[in-house]
């Protein structure tokens, strides 16, 4: 049997994300940028949600939302000397935009094109136990090399940010 | 598509490909390197949807867009976490976090 | 899993159990490594007498077999397999690694970073044994990169001295030239024959002729980067700034003879093309006589040796050139001990002389008889004067070059041969002859010597093994003809004796006058490398640093903006004007120089080390594609 996606949910999910990311690039503070940025994140973890993906909102909600806003919320503050620096005018990078703009159209105008599922998707059978099953039996190794290299990476950044010993 | 139709492939695609023109037009346009990085999470995440989508509404059985993707975050955690320390020792010998200030390199 | 697949494991695992150690553990590990490759040697000699007695009728043997990847259906094996050539290889690599890891205890042992020089020793002794005991082109290739590495690392060893820093970085991308010429190989034969399987390529395909040049031209540009033939040769003298018992078995036995493995291993394909034969006799004939030439001019000791060991190829690209595998082989194999024993005995005397310069050295032979004999062993063997090793296959590449007709290159392979012996002469005389020049020469300790003595011992035995040699290998390597052996004794005594002429007769300290005086203008030239590094420097390097200079100016110039634009404006203007003046005065021929300039500064601008920049650029490119390729509708 199949099944659909709300088309509302997606909506409003879609409209909180695009909107999110607009505002993330044209706010001209860091710190708000940074906010906007968590609220996409939030919003793709309810997309992913609406994918029937729970094991993979919840891991965005808790390393973006959560980890990874708190690590640029914490860069900004210490490089920031005074508070007024947060705000900086705003770049409009014309030929950036363009660039983007022309990739962006290209791509849509290849998703228009593709023959793509509409609507319907087929019926969903894992839960989250199946995801971590699999994931630690078929993907096992894969995923301890992840560990290592999360390892290795929390090494280097301590590495780079620690005290000056110069 | 219309409003409250429901959603397929296609415009998860679309969104998808918004974000990471969002994400690109950030990353190419923004002087501040925090910015940047985060302009590249946007686009990592938007990555992220594809590959859940596509694998959703494909063969969502064998789940294997899920786990791409989440190779794909542990990935870009590594690398937003090292970008970032990165940005902090810079700062630390330069006093900004102006990509400019980080141009030595003249061949 | 055969035990032949353990021959490159030890090795391996040597490594991976060095490498990630802590210097001061690593240092205190360095007896793993040895007794890795000794263990390995040990290996190589079982098996090599497991496969002797079937010789090339026998089936080779699959030691281990696995695929590392797949790319669609079609498996990409990964598999030691132990066939004659691949059996002969082993032994060689082992003998000289083992000889080399012994030597390297006593020649590094001051060295705080020992531990790490033996880790990468051991991973470049897994690397070519893994290249020799492969089965497939692809598999050569991944060891061939490793190797690469290995040198890099290694030619670097001292990397805080400019020196060797620059060295490294010169034989890497050298190297990297020839290397790109054999992966387009590797693709263009994947596109040809759907594999890289040697039995599938060489033997079950029926090969166009031209398919088979453009492949085996494309291979043959990698085996001339990593066997520094003519004109990619100048990254070896150079690469002797790492130490000197890495020389010996990367820079002498093992790595640089990888290319004369892989042409010969993929001789089949030049067969079939033809042309590809000729352009190996060509440049192998150029190489042997330009490198002999080069060596006679060198001061450092090192740099004779390197300069000989180019010639060397260049005397086995010949043999192949000519259709001579077993010939090719065999100087390959015979080459490999002596030039290794040269080098170890070269480390020996820049150990006792504190110098590289000849000119410095004299009068060792009273102080150390032990390295005088063996040295003067190695060289009689390069020289080529009977009954050493390198007699008889220098002696069986001219027998193939007389019988497949090729007249001008037995004419280019006997001056080449009168050559060195000249140099040969020129270096013993030079450094065991004449009043000392050092206090306290002293001969080296005995784990330095074993090994000399080991390999001359091999030099002086080898060359009866020849016939037999042949018949294992599956193509026939004869005694030498009493004519070709009369004039190839000839030819070395002749080197010899001009080099005793100008060198050895005067007791008083030689320089380099005698030669000079009688040639000068060839001197000179030969001197300053026949050009070579200048040429590259003056119309690569330079110009590259030129335009590097005049773009960041003109990116300066964007950046400050309109201020400086009107300015600006009026320099480009005037600038403009006296271009179009000289070019109008000078003509078409700067008008194309300046074309090219300025396409130079062009392709300079985004090189500023803006990253955003690169990236603008990477999506440019991605856009690019994508339109034509939704345009085409793909």
């Amino acid at each position: 049997m199949a099944e659909t996606v709300d088309g509302i949910a997606f909506f409003l999910l879609a409209f909180a994300s695009i909107g999110g990311a607009v505002m993330m690039l044209s706010t001209r503070n860091v710190v708000h940028a940074a906010f906007w940025l968590l609220e996409v994140m939030l919003a793709t973890a309810g997309l992913y949600l609406l994918l029937d993906a729970e094991f993979l909102a919840l891991v965005q909600a808790l390393v973006y939302a959560g980890a990874v806003s708190v690590l640029v919320l914490f860069t900004i503050m210490l490089t920031l000397r005074r508070r007024e620096d947060a705000v900086r005018p705003f770049e409009p990078g014309w030929g950036a935009l363009a660039l983007a703009a022309l990739f962006g159209g290209a791509m849509l105008l290849a998703i228009s094109r593709a023959q793509l599922p509409i609507g319907a998707m087929p019926a969903s059978v894992p839960t989250t136990a199946d995801f971590g099953r699999v994931l630690f039996t078929q993907w096992a190794v894969p995923f301890e090399i992840a560990s290592l290299v999360l390892l290795v990476a929390l090494v280097g950044a301590v590495w780079w940010s620690g005290g000056d010993r110069r | 598509m219309t409003f409250g139709a429901p959603a397929g492939a296609t415009q998860f695609m679309a969104l998808s490909a918004v974000l990471f023109s969002l994400g690109l037009y950030g990353a190419l346009s923004r002087k501040n390197a925090v910015m940047v990085l985060m302009s590249l999470e946007l686009m990592a995440n938007a990555v992220n949807l594809n590959l859940v989508a596509l694998s959703r509404f494909t063969d969502p059985a064998a789940m294997t867009g899920q786990y791409f993707a989440v190779f794909s975050m542990v990935v870009s955690a590594a690398e937003i976490g090292l970008g970032l320390a990165l940005v902090l020792a810079i700062y630390r010998q330069k006093k900004t976090i102006e990509l400019e200030a980080m141009e030595e390199l003249k061949g | 899993m055969g035990h032949a697949a353990l021959i490159p494991l030890l090795p391996a695992l040597a490594f991976a159990v060095l490498a990630p150690l802590p210097r001061a553990w690593r240092n205190r590990l360095v007896p793993l490594s040895v007794a890795a490759v000794l263990g390995s040697l040990a290996l190589s000699i079982s098996v090599f007498a497991r496969v002797w007695p079937g010789g090339h009728e026998a089936e080779p043997l699959v030691a281990f077999s696995t695929a590392f990847a797949h790319v669609g259906s079609a498996a990409l094996p990964f598999r030691i397999v132990v066939d004659p050539t691949g059996a002969l290889m082993a032994l060689v690599v082992t003998i000289v690694g083992s000889a080399v890891q012994v030597y390297s205890i006593g020649y590094m042992h001051r060295e705080d970073r020992i531990g790490w020089y033996f880790a990468v020793l051991s991973l470049f002794t897994a690397a070519m044994l893994t290249l020799v005991l492969a089965d497939s082109f692809l598999q050569l290739f991944m060891a061939w990169e490793v190797m690469g590495l290995c040198s890099y690392l290694l030619i670097g060893f001292w990397h805080q001295q400019e020196g060797p820093r620059a060295a490294s970085i010169k034989a890497f991308l050298t190297t990297r030239v020839g290397d790109v010429g054999f992966l387009l190989g590797l693709l263009v034969m994947y596109a040809t024959v759907g594999s890289f399987d040697f039995a599938t390529v060489l033997h079950g395909h029926a090969w166009e002729p031209k398919a088979a040049t453009l492949v085996a031209l494309l291979l043959l540009f990698g085996a001339m980067g990593k066997s520094a033939q003519l004109p990619l040769h100048v990254w070896l003298p150079d690469a002797m700034a790492g130490p000197t018992p890495a020389s010996a078995l990367i820079h002498a036995a093992t790595m640089v003879a990888a290319g004369v493995y892989l042409v010969g291993r993929a001789l089949p394909i030049f067969e079939a093309s033809g042309v590809a034969l000729t352009v190996t006799l060509v440049v192998g004939a150029l190489t042997a006589l330009v490198g002999g030439l080069l060596a006679t001019v060198q001061h450092d000791i090192k740099k004779v040796l390197a300069y000989s060991t180019i010639s060397q190829l260049g005397y086995m690209f010949v043999a192949l050139g000519a259709g001579g595998f077993a010939a090719g082989m065999y100087h390959l194999v015979t080459h490999a001990f002596f030039k290794s024993l040269l080098f170890l005995g070269a480390g020996v005397i820049i150990h006792a002389a504190h110098t590289q310069d000849m000119r410095e050295m004299g009068g060792l032979a009273k102080h150390m008889p032990v390295t005088t004999a063996a040295f003067g062993a190695g060289a009689l063997a390069l020289a080529g004067v009977p009954p050493l090793a390198g007699f008889f296959s220098k002696d069986e590449i001219l027998t193939v070059l007389l019988h497949e007709h090729q007249y001008l290159a037995l004419a280019v392979a006997l001056a080449a041969a009168f050559v060195t012996a000249f140099y040969v002469t020129r270096l013993f005389f030079r450094v065991f002859t004449g009043p000392p020049q050092t206090e306290g020469l002293r001969e080296a300790h005995v784990e330095m010597l074993a090994p000399m003595v080991a390999l001359a011992a091999i030099t002086l035995v080898l060359g009866f093994a020849g016939p037999a040699i042949g018949e294992f290998l599956g193509h026939e390597i004869p005694w030498p003809e009493p004519g070709v052996a009369a004039t190839s004794v000839g030819v070395a005594a002749a080197g010899l004796a001009a080099g005793w002429w100008v060198y050895g007769r005067r007791t008083m300290v030689v320089n380099t006058r005698p030669l000079k005086e009688r040639a000068g203008v060839l001197y000179t030239a030969l001197a300053l490398k026949l050009y070579f590094d200048l040429t590259y420097d003056h119309f690569i390097v330079k110009p590259y640093a030129r335009l590097a200079e005049r773009l960041a100016a003109f990116d300066l110039g964007v950046i400050d903006g309109v201020v400086n634009g009107a300015g600006r404006l009026w320099n480009v203007l005037s600038g403009l004007g006296s271009w179009l003046d000289v070019n109008v005065v000078d003509g078409a021929v700067n008008g194309a120089a300046a074309a090219v300039v300025a396409g130079g500064e062009r392709a300079r601008a985004i090189q500023v080390g803006r990253v955003q920049a690169y990236q603008a650029l990477m999506f440019g490119a991605i856009v690019l594609v994508m339109v034509l390729l939704v345009v085409k509708g793909v």
